[in-house]
């Protein structure tokens, strides 16, 4: 009977494919028994009557159906099993450091600097840039300090070969923002100014500055401390008391110090606001009419308040850092903490 | 301090850095209390260079009365027993003295030489010690000279002539010249004036008859001479400050008061010898109460106004309801108060700032002008930090020494004239030198790092303002390896900041390593280097940089973009290997390929270059990939194989 061959055939395979040691092993035995040229093909049931054909048929295609089947569930568990092997082989050992170099820093000063700019930014002010070698004109002159002035003696200057001199201050950016920008203006200037001063750990030659004006119709010492203190809550993330006090700096009138409500005792005093419970923070003023005319702008018609922040000195305040030498010693076990 | 004060020292304090000056500190000294003010709050104040005149502060402040210490009647009529002549009034504005006779010369009473000693000045005997009380008190400096030293019976203010010398009270011989003015007699110098006296005219144990002299000086003379001299005195500090010439005669009468109690049995000769141009009355400013109001951002009462005025002893008339004309008291006229805006600094102060309400102002709402340069600054740092470099700030000096290690010409330095540490002979042509120092200190502590500055050189140009060029410096350093990671970081840092640089090899510079230097082009402009230090340099360790001229970085920061449709059809790559002599630079096998694969060239990519075995030694092999399509069409294999023949025709295979 051809059933009977076709049943014995179909669990010989059966055992062949459980039998099947390895993918190999297991396509031969596909190869063997269901390839084009395999057992099952082989069968040839075509001189078989067209009843008995009918049913040889129908049980040849039922045992090609079974030994598929059972032939892809071999296969599928060689595929699992050498997977399985594979992805053993494949343990990593992830608290490995991983490679490659890790961000560096910014300096402290270019982190308070970007933040402070886009304070300034945000209130409408536009960021200025002037050179750090100046003219003895921007630098003195035109901000009210002629020479033989005594107010030139709180500014110990670099002077160079070229006649000209390293920035005391970056007030002289005022002059040229309006010179560029003439009136009505917002301006910020941050940068590097210089002091011919001896170095230790509270004072250095090269520091930086961030120096603001606003000039605009009327301006008033009121409007000056808002922006003051808008500006010191957003730096210090809180509500800033700030105080003024009488200053002198030839090119404001009225000149003011501007000091800030201590932040590491919040007032009752201690070492850091030497028992005061103020911080010495900034100087400011209106500007000097005589500062706006030598800029072309008329006092009459306009005014304007100034101020200059110490970028270092709120470094210093805001990171708690207790010697300036570092800013500029370029050691990165320093640099590396911002 | 101030008898009659009821309000303690450390309020006292308070209120005088809150209204006038900044107070240092406090300090007992015997019975008195010493308030402390900053010197530098008083560069506009002459007349706090004088205790009367913070008593007038203090009083305005208080609302206490004040008690002029000075009694104009005890000054002589008639005629002064001693010439003066002054060469030049704008000069020496006023000069007046006193002759006293049957002096005796001895210490002071103690309770003068306390208060000479709480506010740091040495007592020396009883007449100099009135000199110098009466400055203290009047900030009128004074001097007095042993009449029976001196020649002639006129005393010349003028300039110094040429080779003139004088020998003063501190033992020092100066040496002067015409822009120095003298005090003489009529052999020489006597004094310089507004500094330091003579030594030889000075007051001795045996001095019986003395000049005592009361002068003012132009204070920018009086600050040159000081400067020039390297000569600081007190008397110096105050005439800098432009002092009240009315306050000459002043500070003569407080001085026969003391010098009668002082030295018992002392008498003037003739009256007040006085000398002066015209005494400038100063000019009225017209204030009114709005646009104190307006300046401030606070109310104010025209009464309270002329009040705090009139406390300081300001003259005040009211023209109008509001509108004021306003004389200033000769101690305020010399420069210290002219415009109105000074008169609001006067009733600022006053009415206190912390009586200002902060207020927003209303203001226009406007974007401001960008700066590109910053921009595209910001964005180089935070690229370079995102690539694990470091920033570093270092000084804008340099020595020549360190100059020279870099051969930079000297003549591209500018020079301080008044360095006050070494270190500081120059200003930074490069960058370069302070970065190598930053190299060799930190490889003292770390086995590799990355570090960067932006920076600006500054390249001398004559007596013009220098150029400032601005700078980016990037250094890696590797205690171990072959130095290759670290140029080809760098390199990608390079690309990174500056899209589309370009690398072209480049001869050496002698502190570059003689076969790893390259220069970096942007544009087809050279704006930087690419190089690894020479060992010579004496890094433990290897060290590559990258300097990069940011002079275009304001066209860097305009990054038009336009989007590319995506590509619609297939593409085909392949891989070439081609073999070149070993020092072959692989960008120029690259710019052949492009070229000879034509439009149809998608991304060429460069896989890998090798050396050794079978090649020979002076060879490699460079492999790159190209893919290749086209936009309309995909491209048939025939197509594809066509411009692989037509590229590998175009380079040695």
């Amino acid at each position: 009977m051809v059933e009977d061959q076709i049943q014995q055939l179909q669990s010989a395979a059966l055992a062949r494919i459980e039998g099947a040691g390895d993918l190999d092993a297991l396509e031969q035995v596909r190869v063997d028994v269901l390839g084009r040229k395999g057992a099952l093909a082989q069968f040839s049931l075509g001189k078989l009557p067209a009843e008995e054909r009918k049913v040889a048929g129908k049980a040849l295609n039922a045992a090609k159906q079974a030994l598929e089947n059972a032939f892809e569930i071999r296969q599928q568990a060689f595929a699992a099993d050498a997977l399985n092997t594979r992805l053993k082989h494949e343990w990593l050992d992830l608290t490995l450091p991983a490679p490659g170099p890790r961000p560096g820093s910014l300096h402290p000063v270019t982190i308070i600097q970007n933040e402070i700019e886009d304070l300034f930014t945000s209130l409408g002010f536009a960021v200025l840039d002037g050179p750090e070698v100046e003219t003895e004109y921007h630098n003195f002159d035109a901000l009210n300090i002629p020479a033989e002035h005594p107010a030139r003696d709180m500014q110990d200057t670099f002077w160079l070969s070229n006649g000209h001199l390293l920035r005391t201050h970056t007030s002289p950016v005022q002059v040229r923002g309006m010179e560029k920008l003439g009136p009505p203006l917002r301006m910020i200037a941050p940068g590097r100014v210089f002091r011919n001063e001896e170095v230790d750990a509270s004072h250095e030659h090269t520091f930086y500055q961030l120096e603001g004006m606003m000039v605009d119709r009327n301006v008033s010492v009121g409007h000056l401390i808002y922006f003051m203190k808008t500006l010191l809550s957003a730096i210090f993330h809180r509500d800033a008391v700030v105080r003024l006090r009488p200053g002198y700096f030839p090119f404001v009138e009225p000149g003011f110090e501007l000091d800030i409500r201590c932040l590491i005792c919040g007032g009752p005093g201690c070492s850091v606001c030497k028992q005061s419970g103020w911080v010495e923070l900034m100087p400011c003023g209106l500007v000097h009419p005589n500062v706006l005319r030598m800029s072309g702008i008329d006092p009459d018609q306009w005014g304007g308040f100034a101020f200059g922040l110490g970028l270092t000195r709120l470094a210093m305040m805001r990171y708690g850092i207790d010697d300036i030498r570092l800013f500029a010693s370029g050691d990165l076990r320093f640099l590396r903490q911002f | 301090m101030v008898p009659g004060l009821d309000t303690e020292p450390a309020e006292l304090m308070r209120l005088i850095t809150m209204r006038t000056a900044e107070c240092e500190g406090l300090e007992q000294v015997g019975a008195d209390t010493v308030i402390e003010v900053d010197n530098k709050s008083l560069t506009h104040r002459p007349d706090l260079w004088g205790h009367h005149g913070m008593a007038r502060e203090v009083a305005a402040i208080t609302h206490g009365k004040l008690r002029d210490p000075v009694r104009a009647d005890l000054l002589p009529a008639g005629k002064g027993s001693i010439g003066i002549e002054i060469e030049d009034f704008a000069l020496c504005p006023r000069y007046s003295a006193l002759v006293f006779e049957n002096v005796t010369v001895k210490p002071s009473p103690l309770w003068l030489q306390d208060r000479l000693g709480a506010i740091g000045l040495n007592a020396i005997n009883n007449i100099v010690d009135v000199t110098n009380y009466v400055m203290a008190e009047l900030a009128q400096p004074m001097h007095a000279f042993d009449s029976e030293k001196l020649h002639g019976p006129t005393i010349f203010v003028r300039n110094a002539r040429a080779g003139e010398q004088i020998a003063a009270l501190n033992e020092e011989s100066y040496n002067l010249s015409p822009s120095n003015v003298v005090i003489a007699d009529a052999q020489g110098p006597i004094a310089l004036a507004g500094v330091i006296g003579g030594l030889h005219s000075a007051i001795g144990p045996d001095t019986k008859r003395i000049v005592l002299e009361s002068a003012n000086f132009q204070a920018t003379k009086v600050r040159k001479t000081s400067v020039v001299l390297k000569l600081r005195t007190d008397a110096s500090m105050r005439f800098e400050k432009s002092q009240d010439p009315l306050n000459t005669v002043r500070g003569l009468a407080r001085a026969v008061e003391l010098l009668n109690e002082v030295s018992p049995g002392i008498r003037l000769v003739g009256g007040v010898a006085d000398s002066h141009g015209e005494l400038k009355t100063p000019v009225p400013i017209e204030l009114t109460v709005e646009w104190l109001k307006a300046k401030l951002g606070r109310d104010l009462d025209a009464r309270e106004v002329r009040s705090i005025l009139e406390s300081l002893e300001f003259h005040v008339r009211e023209t109008a309801a509001g509108y004021f004309l306003v004389t200033v008291p000769s101690w305020r006229a010399t420069k210290d108060v002219s415009i109105k805006d000074d008169l609001l600094e006067e009733v600022g102060r006053m009415v206190g700032y912390e009586s200002i309400t902060p207020q927003a102002p209303l203001i226009e709402s406007v974007v401001p002008p960008e700066n590109a340069s910053r921009k595209y600054l910001r964005r180089a740092r935070d690229m370079a930090t995102a690539q694990g470099f470091t920033e570093v700030y270092n000084y804008s000096f340099v020595t020549e020494e360190m100059a020279q290690a870099f051969h930079i010409n000297p003549e591209e330095h500018v020079g301080v004239t008044n360095p006050i540490a070494s270190g500081q002979t120059l200003l930074r042509a490069s960058l370069l030198p302070a970065i190598l120092k930053n190299i060799h200190d930190n490889s003292r502590h770390l086995s590799a790092f990355r570090l960067f500055e932006i920076g600006r050189e500054i390249h001398a140009r004559g007596r013009e303002l220098p150029r400032e060029i601005p700078h980016f410096a990037a250094a890696m350093y590797a205690r171990e390896g072959d130095g290759r990671e670290s140029l080809f970081e760098l390199k990608r840092l390079a690309e990174c900041l500056m899209e589309g640089a370009e690398v072209r090899l480049a001869t050496a510079r002698p502190f570059e390593h003689p076969e790893r230097a390259a220069i970096i082009a942007w544009r087809g402009e050279d704006i930087g280097r690419l190089f690894e230090l020479h060992p010579s340099l004496g890094i433990k360790g290897r060290a590559a940089i990258l300097d990069l001229d940011l002079t275009t970085m304001e066209k860097l920061d305009v990054r038009e973009s336009r989007y590319q449709p995506l590509r619609r059809f297939p593409v085909s790559a392949f891989d070439l290997t081609i073999v070149v002599g070993l020092r072959e630079p692989s960008v120029n096998i690259q710019r052949r390929l492009v070229s000879a694969a034509g439009s149809d060239l998608v991304e060429i990519e460069f896989l890998r270059e090798y050396t050794g075995a079978p090649l020979p030694s002076d060879r490699k092999s460079v492999t790159f990939r190209l893919t290749v399509g086209a936009t309309d069409r995909t491209l048939s294999s025939e197509e594809v194989a066509a411009i692989r023949e037509r590229v590998m025709a175009a380079v040695p295979v």
